[in-house]
């Protein structure tokens, strides 16, 4: 039927199945983050770290190349458990600097015009609405954080071969459960903030509040208490010795691995409590 | 486990719903069942029926009774409710950053259509409401009327077999309100979707509706089948006599009328369908009553709700 004939009919074709519908939020969400320039610019500078990981792996087992410019297999020090630390850390900050630029118009926006009420009318509940948002966390994550982590890893068990990558299985694991971990923790997180701030540059601004301006905190109830009881606050440093315990090396402070996890979970269970307060089709006043 | 959808079932089905919002009874008990075409919910402002359709939805939860949707419980099936269902909200509800085409694909993928289907789908909807020309707008840019367009189109994309459309005549000037009601009138006669819509409008209702629910402070007042009522094509007559006559009233009665003596000299008849005002002027000329005033009309549904909205003290 011609669209201009303005005639109504109802809609007897198939339908897609009630568990992927989550998907589709995602996918226009993605398409909304992409649709500037300026952001998929940024994004593939973020990129950068796990391309440059690969081209230093690729160049370290390129022994003639390495010959022609007077350099040796360890020019940098070598591809050690050292290497992987600094590469992580190369990964998880621009992934929060994604997160931050996209996380705070995912619900902020649909809550500002009502649109929940249309979400929330259809066949999808709150908990298919918040996977939907974090899973476009997740895809745009993921590639920047993990896949490359564990590209890199891959690719230099592969070169070196003679089981170093089960001798280094910690690497691997690390990459991959620390950036995980980093990733549900502040996909919810942002998006509880997303929820209650509307206004992008103040949710934007009270994320780098409870990273960085709660870590300052924390340090300083650390100094005042000659303790490291601080560091329950501090989600830097519970993400960095939780992923420095799977790496093997050294942890900051004295509280035990255990309780950076808790630290970890708890931001989880209040992000939650937070988006199950506010992600409602309409305020209720009790 | 889903059950499958009866077709024969009513539309809605309302067993002793209660709903309470903190320690406010919202809804109250509503026992009432509609089967009609278009269903009116009537009330004044805080009467209840915004919060209905919420609940229908799945917004908030009964405290106490429940309610089905073409025989489907709430409590149970409210996704598969919701999947049956087109909602136009009464307050302001889009996506102001993106196309209304965009909008409008993305509420059918979500109900379910796959992708190309949705986008053929989308334009056809905002064609038929008026927007074609400014489908590639963004819905921030647009009117009032224009969001109250966009927001029926992503109601009635999907092909809904039930339409919840909350005051959609809100904020719109009078050839768009003509418009919107045109629009619900022309769904109501294509007969494969059934109409419920929420207004204090009793002109909307009255022109829409087969059937009526009238709340007050979240009980039900008054429910009417205005359709049947049409087809008994009923009138009513107020007559004041000169003087009271038991003879004119016991003519009139014979004639086929049912009378009610309002006062002394004033009364209302109901008249068969078959039955003229000549009849009654032949009569008491016949009797030599003298009739001065003569006011024929419908039980209209503005006299059903005003009787429903009089409180023990006449107030509303």
């Amino acid at each position: 039927m011609a669209v201009y004939e303005r005639i109504w009919r109802r809609y007897d074709g198939s339908l897609t199945p009630l568990r992927w519908r989550p998907a589709v939020i995602t996918k226009y969400a993605l398409a909304e983050a992409f649709s500037s320039r300026i952001f998929a610019a940024f994004y593939v500078l973020c990129l950068l770290p796990t391309a440059i990981g690969v081209f230093l792996v690729y160049l370290s087992h390129n022994v003639s190349l390495l010959q022609q410019v007077g350099l040796t297999k360890e020019f940098m020090g070598g591809l050690t458990a050292v290497f992987f630390q600094f590469l992580f850390l190369w990964q998880a900050l621009p992934a929060f600097f994604v997160a931050v630029i996209v996380s705070p118009s995912l619900i902020a926006a649909d809550i500002s015009n009502n649109a929940l009420s249309l979400y929330l009318g259809r066949p999808i509940d709150r908990r298919d609405y918040v996977l939907g948002k974090m899973a476009v966390l997740f895809l745009l994550l993921s590639p920047i954080t993990w896949m490359g982590g564990l590209l890199i890893f891959i690719l230099q068990a592969y070169l070196e071969g003679n089981g170093w990558g089960f001798e280094n299985w910690r690497i691997g694991t690390a990459y991959f459960v620390g950036h995980i971990t980093w990733i549900v923790v502040i996909s919810l997180l942002t998006l509880a903030i997303s929820a209650w701030v509307r206004f992008k540059p103040a949710a934007r601004g009270a994320l780098f509040g409870i990273i960085f301006i709660l870590a300052g905190f924390a340090q300083a109830i650390n100094a005042v208490t000659n303790t490291s009881v601080g560091d329950l606050i501090n989600l830097t440093r519970a993400i960095y010795n939780v992923v420095m315990s799977i790496f093997g090396g050294p942890t900051h402070g004295d509280l035990p691995i255990a309780l950076n996890w808790f630290t970890l979970a708890a931001t989880c269970v209040l992000s939650i409590w937070m988006l199950h307060r506010k992600l409602r089709a309409h305020e209720v006043v009790s | 486990m889903t059950q499958p959808l009866n077709h024969d079932a009513p539309v809605l089905e309302l067993d002793g719903l209660t709903v309470k919002l903190g320690r406010r009874t919202i809804l109250d008990q509503l026992e009432a069942s509609f089967s009609g075409r278009a269903i009116g919910l009537l009330g004044p402002n805080g009467a209840g029926k915004t919060t209905l359709l919420r609940t229908l939805l799945g917004f908030y939860p009964p405290s106490a009774g429940g309610a089905k949707v073409f025989g489907r419980e709430l409590a149970t099936e409210g996704k598969q409710i919701r999947a049956e269902i087109g909602y136009m909200p009464e307050s302001d509800a889009y996506i102001s950053s993106i196309t209304a085409i965009h909008f409008v694909r993305l509420m059918a993928e979500l109900s379910g259509l796959p992708s190309e289907a949705a986008l053929e789908r989308a334009h056809e909807a905002l064609f038929y409401v008026g927007l074609g020309e400014a489908r590639y707008r963004k819905v921030g840019t647009f009117s009032t009327g224009m969001k109250q367009m966009v927001k029926l189109a992503q109601a009635l994309v999907h092909g809904p077999r039930l339409l919840m459309l909350d005051e959609p005549t809100n904020g719109l000037d009078p050839p768009a309100r003509k418009r919107m009601i045109d629009l619900v009138s022309d769904i109501r006669d294509r007969g494969t979707s059934r109409i419920i819509l929420s207004s204090h409008l009793l002109g909307d209702v009255e022109t829409v509706c087969d059937e009526v629910l009238i709340l007050k402070r979240g009980a039900i007042a008054d429910s009417c089948d205005l359709e049947a009522d049409r087809r008994a094509n009923k009138s009513f007559v107020e007559v004041d006599l000169e003087a009271p006559s038991d003879e004119f009233d016991r003519a009139v009665g014979a004639l086929g009328c049912e009378v009610a003596s309002l006062e002394p000299g004033r009364l209302k008849l109901v008249m068969p369908a078959d039955l003229s005002t000549r009849a009654l002027w032949t009569t008491a000329d016949e009797l030599g009553v003298g009739i001065r005033r003569l006011d024929l009309k419908r039980d209209s549904l503005q006299d059903i709700f005003m009787r429903a909205m009089e409180d023990n003290h006449g107030g509303v």
